[in-house]
């Protein structure tokens, strides 16, 4: 019942996009809102609008994020007889001219229409004349798309994220549906286990595994949580996936819930993301509605239900036990482990902590099978993986990359390297608990092994791009900053030692420095990083010892000669 | 986890064979390495565990060595298993404890020549096992919040080291959640909601959470500026408000008592007092307190023990002088006294009968003595009209 139901929906939605002559997508991605595309997927509505072009001839369609964000807000052509085409930078102008260029605008006897559109009419048609255009399009062969693998972010920016239609239209939920008619949830386990996806909160646990131990617990409640609190600075992955394809984490998180035999399940997504919150919350009121959630999920005895919860933006509150106890209400304070939140987690039942993207994998696993994940990547590290690319790069937004490509194609081909005449200095992986890579290690492949190797970590997908203007050590100090204030107050290392490392930072910062200051800030950072309690502290100071590792001089030459006794 | 008691864990769970410092020793599986080690006579340095507390892990002092582990680990939160082989002493842990410590007294005020606790307090005790004098960091305080908000316990925040017991306690045993964690990083402190007032918090007074302090940041406003605790003598006694009979130490200095705590080997309350037993002794000192029988002036007129026939003093709070306890009464001695209240009883039971009298006891009393009085009324009087007050 449920199923055709489904089915009769994807085909309407199908047929409905389908019979449409062109498509024009906006990316109303947060990088493009706050770019100004608000205005231009206005602009592109009025502008098709004042066309009266046939029925069936063009749709304005809001979507998600095409990657490319430094040049945003990015508007997409689909065009039945045409190429399809990425235009950058459009702004309200540009808007109008892209209509004027793409769709035909029909003859009308001018009695016939209001005032105001008859100056639009007349603007379009100038608008044709003007020649910016060009200079606008996205090369869709450039190393930027081409050396990108989209499993995760394959439909984003394809369709609309509110609405369950054009996700199911896009083959969604028809992994769910496999998983449930057809695999048994030992079987799920082992799908995903054979796949080789790791965790990709940053621990890079195999979700297998985890999910199969979780699957042995005997318990009559389980958990699932999705943790979407993505607190490293400048990370956006979970956020866009969220915001721009709720659907498919959604349906990852059921698969999940199936697999583990947990029946409630909890969005963990920091406050400071109102539009994920949004349409997350939204997506599980419309999967609601169509039986994908509750009772009798698609027809089956499988019951399952979600909730949002709301972090406030906490760092600490991603660390997994942190997350628990915000999510039962208490202060978000990391404990001990073992026992591990698969042993005991909310409410001590047994319960899995997956990231967004780590389950915005698994439709895509199940619908393409486990042997075709698994021969993505490395050895060790399978599939893709989201990153955000930020800091001193001609192009920076959001890519997904397979892992094992080198550092070098991700900074000299997508990004095209780094703008002006500075020169690339270093790639910082995992926000303030990863570290920083010189250029001698630009051919690094990216997987977790060779990444730690080099005293970072993959993280959760954080990339910043460091430029020869910018100080190692003051970089170093922005994170350490950063894990002052983060740091849960738990303990003593962490609360007190990162402070103490800030003390000595700022010491040679200002010159002041002595040389055994800096024998003394590596032994504190290894004490910090070998007695603290969670991750947070037990990382905070990977940013510093890998730029002493990496960049030495730059410290050294800070420390003033000392006189000669 | 919090609240099995070691016992309680016996009874209910399958013993395994650990080794501590090469030492074989059985415990009841999951129980902690800490708590095992502790009860077989094994020190590990430790702050924020408490046995009736449920595990932190915060202070980092309890690392031990786990034989087949690359990093030492929190023997306070690592569960007893079968075969574990466990090191608590040695030379990297030696040093790791003491920079921990360090990083400790790096926030911490040097005050050991000032503070009331110096010769009670666990950080003092573990720097000295160190051989720490000061840090080698640089002294940097977090916060010098001093709240004397309450007349029962002063919190000055100088000397918090954040391990969390008051929490704990407040939170799990007392079940009132008072107090907890506030802020982030180095700014975290202990507050009350909002960081308002401690009387207008749902805090009871019960002071379980001045017990558990291991430093000076909670301590008794009783004993502010009287002395230093190797001063004090410290009495054992029960403490007589109520039935539950909880055992409890007053601190003593001379005469006079400085401050109530419970001692951790009583057997009816462990670490734990109410409010009254813990803040409720300044009776025993009052000078308006009775320490002679005394008898009703008018009945003292009647029976010619005075001369002075009596008058309803004048209270209005107008009258020259208020009137005080002897207008009332007059002492006697116990004789005297004891013979008065049984020819009155016989009297009256004579007169009227057995049903005309009603007997009620006090709470404060023993158990025994209780027993005693409604035997004593139910067969020495004769009547079943015998209650309690039940509790104070
Ligand atoms: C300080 C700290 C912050 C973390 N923040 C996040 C986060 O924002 N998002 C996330 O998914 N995992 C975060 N993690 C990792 C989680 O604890 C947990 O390992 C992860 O959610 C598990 O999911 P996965 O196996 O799918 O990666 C954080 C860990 C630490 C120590
Ligand atoms: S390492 Fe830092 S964040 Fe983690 S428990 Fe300790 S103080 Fe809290
Ligand atoms: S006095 Fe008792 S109720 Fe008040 S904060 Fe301390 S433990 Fe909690
Ligand atoms: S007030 Fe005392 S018990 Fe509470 S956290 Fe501070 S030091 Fe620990
Ligand atoms: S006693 Fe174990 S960490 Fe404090």
């Amino acid at each position: 019942m449920t199923l055709e139901k489904l089915e009769r929906m994807a085909q309407r939605e199908r047929q409905r996009q389908e019979k449409f002559e062109r498509r024009i997508f906006c990316c109303i991605s947060t990088a493009c809102l706050s770019a100004g595309a608000g205005q231009t997927i206005n602009a592109l509505q009025e502008a098709v609008d004042a066309c009266h072009c046939k029925e069936n001839d063009v749709e304005v369609v809001q979507t998600g994020c095409m990657g490319l964000c430094s040049r945003g807000p990015l508007v997409r052509v689909e065009d039945k007889s045409a190429e399809t085409l990425i235009y950058a930078d459009v702004d309200v102008d540009l808007s109008q001219q892209i209509i004027s260029k793409h769709v035909p605008m029909r003859k009308l006897t001018d009695e016939s229409i209001p005032e105001e559109m008859q100056e639009l009419r007349e603007n379009l048609k100038k608008a044709r004349r003007r020649k910016r255009l060009e200079k606008h399009i996205l090369g869709m062969d450039s190393p930027f798309f081409a050396k990108q693998e989209k499993i995760v972010l394959r439909n984003v920016g394809h369709l609309d994220p509110e609405k369950i239609e054009d996700y199911l239209a896009h083959g969604g939920y028809s992994a769910l549906r496999h998983v449930l008619q057809n695999m048994t949830a030992e079987e799920v386990c082992d799908e995903i286990l054979r796949s080789g996806l790791r965790g990709r909160g940053g621990g890079g646990y195999p979700t297998g595994l985890k999910w199969k131990s979780m699957h042995q617990e005997e318990s009559e409640t389980k958990f699932v949580v999705v943790n979407g609190d993505e607190g490293d600075p400048g990370a956006y992955m979970d956020r866009t996936m969220m915001e721009d394809n709720p659907h498919q984490v959604l349906e990852g998180m059921i698969i999940a819930a199936y697999a583990v035999g947990a029946s409630y399940g909890y969005f963990y997504i920091r406050g400071e993301y109102p539009i994920a919150v949004d349409r997350i919350r939204r997506a599980i009121r419309t999967a609601h509605r169509n039986g994908i959630l509750g009772k009798n999920v698609l027809g089956t005895d499988f019951n399952f239900d979600a909730a949002v919860r709301i972090g406030a933006g906490a760092f600490v509150c991603g660390e997994e036990t942190a997350l628990i106890h915000s999510v039962e209400g208490k202060r978000g304070m990391p404990r001990m482990r073992p026992p591990y939140p698969s042993t005991s987690g909310l409410w001590g039942k047994p319960t899995i902590v997956n990231n967004v993207e780590t389950m915005a994998n698994v439709p895509p696993i199940i619908n393409r099978g486990a042997d075709w994940y698994a021969n993505i990547g490395t050895e060790q590290s399978k599939g893709t993986k989201v990153f955000a690319l930020a800091g001193q790069l001609t192009n920076t937004g959001l890519i997904e990359v397979p892992m094992g490509i080198s550092l070098r194609e991700i900074v000299y081909d997508i990004g095209d390297d780094v703008p002006g005449d500075a020169e690339f200095k270093a790639a910082q992986t995992g926000g303030p608990s990863g570290g920083c890579i010189p250029h001698e290690h630009l051919d690094t492949p990216v997987d977790y092994e060779n990444l730690s190797k080099l005293g970072s970590i993959m993280g959760s997908g954080g990339l910043v791009i460091i430029d020869s203007t910018t100080s190692m050590p003051e970089f170093a100090r922005f994170f350490m900053d950063f894990c002052v204030d983060e740091s849960c107050g738990k303990c003593v290392p962490c609360r007190v030692g990162t402070i103490q490392i800030r003390i000595l930072l700022d010491k040679i910062i200002a010159g002041s420095g002595e040389p055994e200051d800096l024998n003394k800030l590596e032994d504190l950072c290894h004490i910090v990083k070998d007695t603290s309690l969670c991750g947070l502290g037990q990382s905070a100071p990977n940013p510093v010892l890998s730029t002493l590792k990496f960049f030495l001089d730059e410290y050294i030459a800070l420390i003033p000669a000392q006189e000669p006794a | 986890m919090s609240g099995v008691s070691f016992n309680e864990a016996i009874l209910e769970l399958p013993m395994v064979t650990l080794t501590i410092d090469g030492k074989k020793i059985e415990a009841p599986a999951n129980t902690h390495v800490l708590q095992v080690a502790l009860k077989n006579g094994i020190e590990i340095p430790h702050l924020c565990y408490h046995p009736e507390l449920s595990v932190s892990g915060g202070c980092r002092l309890c690392i031990v060595e786990v034989e087949g582990y690359s990093q030492p680990v929190p023997s306070c939160g690592l569960a007893c298993t079968d075969g574990l082989v466990i090191t608590t002493q040695g030379e990297r842990l030696y040093e790791l404890r003491k920079n921990v410590l360090d990083l400790f007294i790096s926030d911490h005020p040097l005050d050991c020549v000032i503070c009331e606790k110096a010769g009670a307090c666990l950080l003092q005790e573990y720097a000295y096992e160190y051989g720490i004098k000061e840090t080698t960091y640089t002294p940097t305080i977090s916060s010098t919040l001093y709240q004397d908000d309450n007349p029962f316990f002063i919190r000055d925040h100088q000397y918090c080291i954040l391990c969390g017991r008051c929490v704990r306690m407040c939170d799990e045993i007392v079940g009132v959640h008072a107090i907890d964690f506030a802020k982030r990083g180095f700014e975290t402190n202990i507050a009350t909601p909002y960081d308002g007032p401690m009387i207008e918090s749902t805090c009871v007074f019960c002071g379980n959470c001045v017990q558990v302090c291991p430093t000076a940041a909670l301590m008794p406003v009783s004993r502010k500026d009287k002395g230093r605790e190797w001063e004090l003598d410290h009495k054992t006694t029960i403490c007589g408000y109520c039935g539950v009979g909880c055992q409890l130490e007053y601190a003593l200095k001379g005469d006079e008592i400085l401050y109530a705590q419970a001692s951790p080997d009583g057997p009816v309350n462990g670490e734990l007092l109410c409010t009254k037993g813990r803040y409720g002794w300044d009776f025993v000192l009052s000078p308006e307190r009775l320490t002679r029988p005394l008898i009703r002036r008018d009945l003292a007129y009647e029976l010619g023990l005075t001369s002075e026939p009596w008058e309803q003093p004048d209270t209005s709070p107008l009258a020259d002088r208020q009137p005080k306890i002897e207008d009332y009464f007059i002492p006697v001695d116990w004789e005297m006294a004891l013979d008065l209240v049984a020819s009155r009883l016989a009297a009256t039971v004579n007169e009227h009968d057995p049903d005309s009298v009603v007997g009620l006891a006090s709470a404060r009393c023993t158990n025994e003595e209780n027993y005693l009085f409604q035997k004593f009324i139910r067969a020495g009087i004769g009547t079943n009209n015998v209650d309690h007050c039940a509790r104070l």
